[in-house]
C-alpha cells in the first residue's frame, strides 16, 4: 500500500520532537563518569538533598489529594456560576514566573503581613524551612492533580452514582464505592503530575529556602561553586530516581486497561 | 536569451547587497548584540547605563544578565555561553578565573563597601547605630543574614567585616559568638535577594552593598572605614579577615583574605560582537558616561579607571588606553 505524504509528514515530525527532547537528556544522562557518580552519591548532602526533594514532593502531592479531590468533584459534577473563574484561578500557578511564585509566598507570610504575623505567632516558618518548600510545591503541583483527577471524573458517567443514589446510597458512600473505584487511575496520574512538577520546581523554592537544599537548588548551588563537572552527577542521580519512581506508579496504572 | 537570464541573476545580486548595506558592520556604525555579565550590586546602574548607550547607538542592543560574580565567570569557562563583556564585583575573579585564556585585560572601575541594612518594621530599628550593632546581631530572635560566601563575594565580604570588628573593637570571640546566632536558614545566594527579605519581614537586618541600599531606599548603618572594606587605605587591615570558601572541588577550600571592594571589567576573548562591546566599555569608562551614572548610584568609580601594570594597558583596545592609567 502506499502511504500518503501525510503519513510521511506526521513520522517526521514524531522523530523531530523526540529527538529534540531525548538527545539533550541523553547527553546529560552519560556526561558524568561512574566513578563520579559514585562518589556523589556517597556524598551525605547530596543524598539529604535528594531525599528531602522527594519527600516534599510527595507530602504537596498528598496535600493536593487531600484538599483537591473534593474540588476535582465538584468542577466535574456541577456547573454553577463563575465556574470558568474557577477553573482560570486553578491554571494561575502555571502561567505565574516562578521566582514571582517564591516572592508572592515570602510577602503573604513574612511580618509584614497579618497572615506572616499569625504564622509567627504559632511559631510557624515559612522562610528557610521545610514548610516553606512543601507550600511553594504545593501552589506550584496542584493545578496538575486537579486537572488529571477533574478528567477523570468526568469520563465516569453520573448515571453510575444516579442508580446507587436512588438505591439509597448516600453522597459519601456512593463516591467511596462507586466514584472513587473508578477514578483512582486518573487520580494516581493526577498524583504523579503534582509530583513530578514538584520536583522539578527550582526558581521558587530558591526564593523561600536555600537551605535546606532541594536537590535542584543543590544541582544549581553546586554549579555555581564548583561547576558543570559537579552539578551533572547530582542532576542524573535526582532524574534516575524520579524516573523509576514515576515507572514504578505507571506501571501500577496500566496492569488493567480493561477496566474504565 | 541565455546571456540577459545571466544578467539579470548578477543585477538582482547587486540590488540585494544595497539593501543589506545599511546593516552592515563594516560601514561605520556599530550595531548588533552586546551580552553583558554582571555582577549582582551592578544590575541597578548598568541597566541605566545600557538605555544611555543605546541612546547613543540605536542599534546596539545590550543584552545583561546578572549574577554572582563567580557564577558569570563559570557561564564563560564552563558552559561557554557567549558573552561580549563580564563586570565582576571582586576584580580577582577576572583575573583567577577569566585570565590568561578568556581575558587578556582587567580594567579596575569603581568601588563599593560593606554597611548593614534594615528597614523601618525591623527589630531594635530606632536602637541600632554604628555603636552598638554588634551587640544587637548578637541579640537572641533577631534574624539577620548574609549571602552565600562560596558564591557571591558579598556573602564572604559580610563575614570578613564581622572579623574585622571583632579586632577592632577588640572583642574576643565576637565572630564566634555571632556566626552562633544566625541559622545557615538565613544565607542566601546572592545578596539582593537578602533585600526581598528585609522587605516582607522575614529578616530584621542583612549585610549588603552600600550601592544595593542606596538603591533599594534600605535603611543602613554605616561602619567605620576600619571595618567597612571600603577604604583600599586600610587594605593592610582588611587583610587579617579570613574566609575559607569552597575551591575548585567538592570538600576543598581556598582562603579568601580580606581587600577593599573593587570592581574589575574585562573584555572576553573571543567576544562575539567586540567592536560594539569596545564602544559600551568606552563610554562606560567615560567620567561623563557609566562612571557618572555609577558615582550617582552609590558605587563611587575610580577616575581614570586603573590597570595594574603598563604591559596590561597596551593589550587594551587603543580606544580605551586614554581612559586607564596604570596604577596598583
Amino acid at each position: 500500500m502506499k502511504r500518503e505524504p501525510f503519513f510521511w509528514v506526521t513520522i517526521s515530525c514524531g522523530l523531530v520532537i523526540m529527538a529534540f527532547i531525548l538527545l539533550p537528556l541523553i547527553e546529560m544522562m552519560t556526561a558524568p563518569s561512574l566513578a563520579m557518580l559514585k562518589e556523589t552519591i556517597q556524598d551525605k548532602d547530596v543524598v539529604r538533598s535528594i531525599w528531602l526533594s522527594i519527600y516534599t514532593a510527595g507530602l504537596a502531592a498528598l496535600i493536593s489529594f487531600v484538599l483537591g479531590t473534593p474540588l476535582a468533584y465538584l468542577l466535574a459534577r456541577s456547573n454553577f456560576r463563575g465556574k470558568r473563574l474557577v477553573e482560570g484561578i486553578i491554571d494561575l500557578p502555571i502561567a505565574i514566573p516562578h521566582p514571582v511564585v517564591g516572592i508572592a509566598i515570602l510577602s503573604v507570610a513574612g511580618k509584614n503581613h497579618w497572615i506572616g504575623q499569625v504564622f509567627s505567632e504559632l511559631g510557624i516558618r515559612v522562610m528557610g524551612s521545610v514548610t516553606g518548600i512543601v507550600t511553594v510545591l504545593t501552589f506550584v503541583g496542584i493545578p496538575f492533580y486537579l486537572n488529571a483527577t477533574k478528567n477523570g471524573f468526568e469520563s465516569i458517567s453520573p448515571r453510575l452514582e444516579k442508580v446507587s443514589r436512588s438505591l439509597g446510597a448516600s453522597m459519601f458512600s456512593t463516591f467511596f464505592r462507586i466514584t472513587f473505584p473508578l477514578a483512582w487511575r486518573s487520580m494516581l496520574i493526577g498524583i504523579i503530575m503534582c509530583c513530578a512538577r514538584a520536583i522539578s520546581e527550582f526558581g521558587a523554592v530558591v526564593i523561600v529556602a536555600y537551605h535546606p537544599m532541594i536537590a535542584p537548588v543543590m544541582i544549581y548551588e553546586r554549579f555555581e561553586a564548583y561547576g558543570l563537572k559537579y552539578s551533572q552527577p547530582i542532576a542524573v542521580w535526582l532524574v534516575s530516581v524520579c524516573l523509576a519512581l514515576f515507572f514504578i506508579l505507571r506501571i501500577l496504572t496500566i496492569r488493567k486497561p480493561k477496566e474504565v | 536569451m541565455k546571456k540577459k537570464g545571466g544578467y539579470k541573476w548578477l543585477l538582482g545580486l547587486v540590488v540585494a547587497l544595497i539593501l543589506l548595506l545599511p546593516y552592515s558592520n563594516s560601514f561605520g556604525g556599530v550595531s548588533g548584540k552586546v551580552i553583558i555579565f554582571n555582577a549582582g550590586s551592578l544590575t541597578i546602574p548598568f541597566a541605566r547605563m545600557e538605555k544611555e548607550f543605546e541612546a547613543r547607538y540605536p542599534k546596539v542592543d545590550v543584552l545583561r544578565e546578572a549574577g554572582g560574580s563567580q557564577k558569570c565567570a563559570r557561564k564563560i569557562t564552563d558552559v561557554k555561553k557567549p558573552c561580549d563583556i563580564m563586570a565582576s564585583a571582586d576584580f580577582t575573579v577576572i583575573d583567577k578565573l577569566l585570565i590568561p585564556q578568556y581575558a587578556d585585560w582587567n580594567v579596575r572601575f569603581a568601588t563599593n563597601r560593606l554597611v548593614l541594612c534594615y528597614t523601618g518594621k525591623s527589630r531594635y530599628a530606632n536602637e541600632v547605630n554604628d555603636q552598638n550593632w554588634y551587640k544587637i546581631l548578637d541579640r537572641k530572635g533577631v534574624v539577620w543574614g548574609h549571602s552565600d560566601p562560596n558564591l557571591d563575594p558579598c556573602g564572604y565580604r559580610g563575614l570578613m567585616v564581622l572579623q574585622l570588628a571583632e579586632k577592632y573593637y577588640k572583642i574576643p570571640g565576637l565572630y564566634e559568638r555571632l556566626i552562633a546566632n544566625r541559622p545557615k536558614e538565613n544565607i542566601r545566594p546572592k545578596s539582593v535577594e537578602l533585600v526581598s527579605l528585609l522587605q516582607t519581614g522575614h529578616m530584621d537586618f542583612a549585610w549588603e552593598y552600600r550601592s544595593v541600599a542606596v538603591q533599594h531606599d534600605l535603611r543602613f548603618v554605616e561602619l567605620p572605614d576600619q571595618i567597612n572594606l571600603g577604604n583600599y587605605k586600610y587594605d593592610n587591615f582588611y587583610t587579617q579577615a579570613r574566609v575559607k570558601v569552597t575551591g575548585k572541588k567538592p570538600g576543598t577550600f581556598i582562603t579568601m583574605k580580606g581587600k577593599s571592594c573593587t570592581y574589575g571589567v574585562a573584555l572576553v576573548k573571543n567576544a562575539p560582537n567586540a567592536k560594539a562591546a569596545t564602544a559600551f566599555l568606552q563610554y562606560m569608562l567615560d567620567p561623563q558616561g557609566g562612571l557618572k551614572v555609577l558615582q550617582e548610584m552609590g558605587q563611587p568609580p575610580f577616575i581614570p579607571c586603573r590597570v595594574p601594570t603598563a604591559a596590561m594597558k597596551a593589550l587594551l583596545p587603543t580606544e580605551l588606553q586614554q581612559l586607564v592609567e596604570v596604577k596598583d
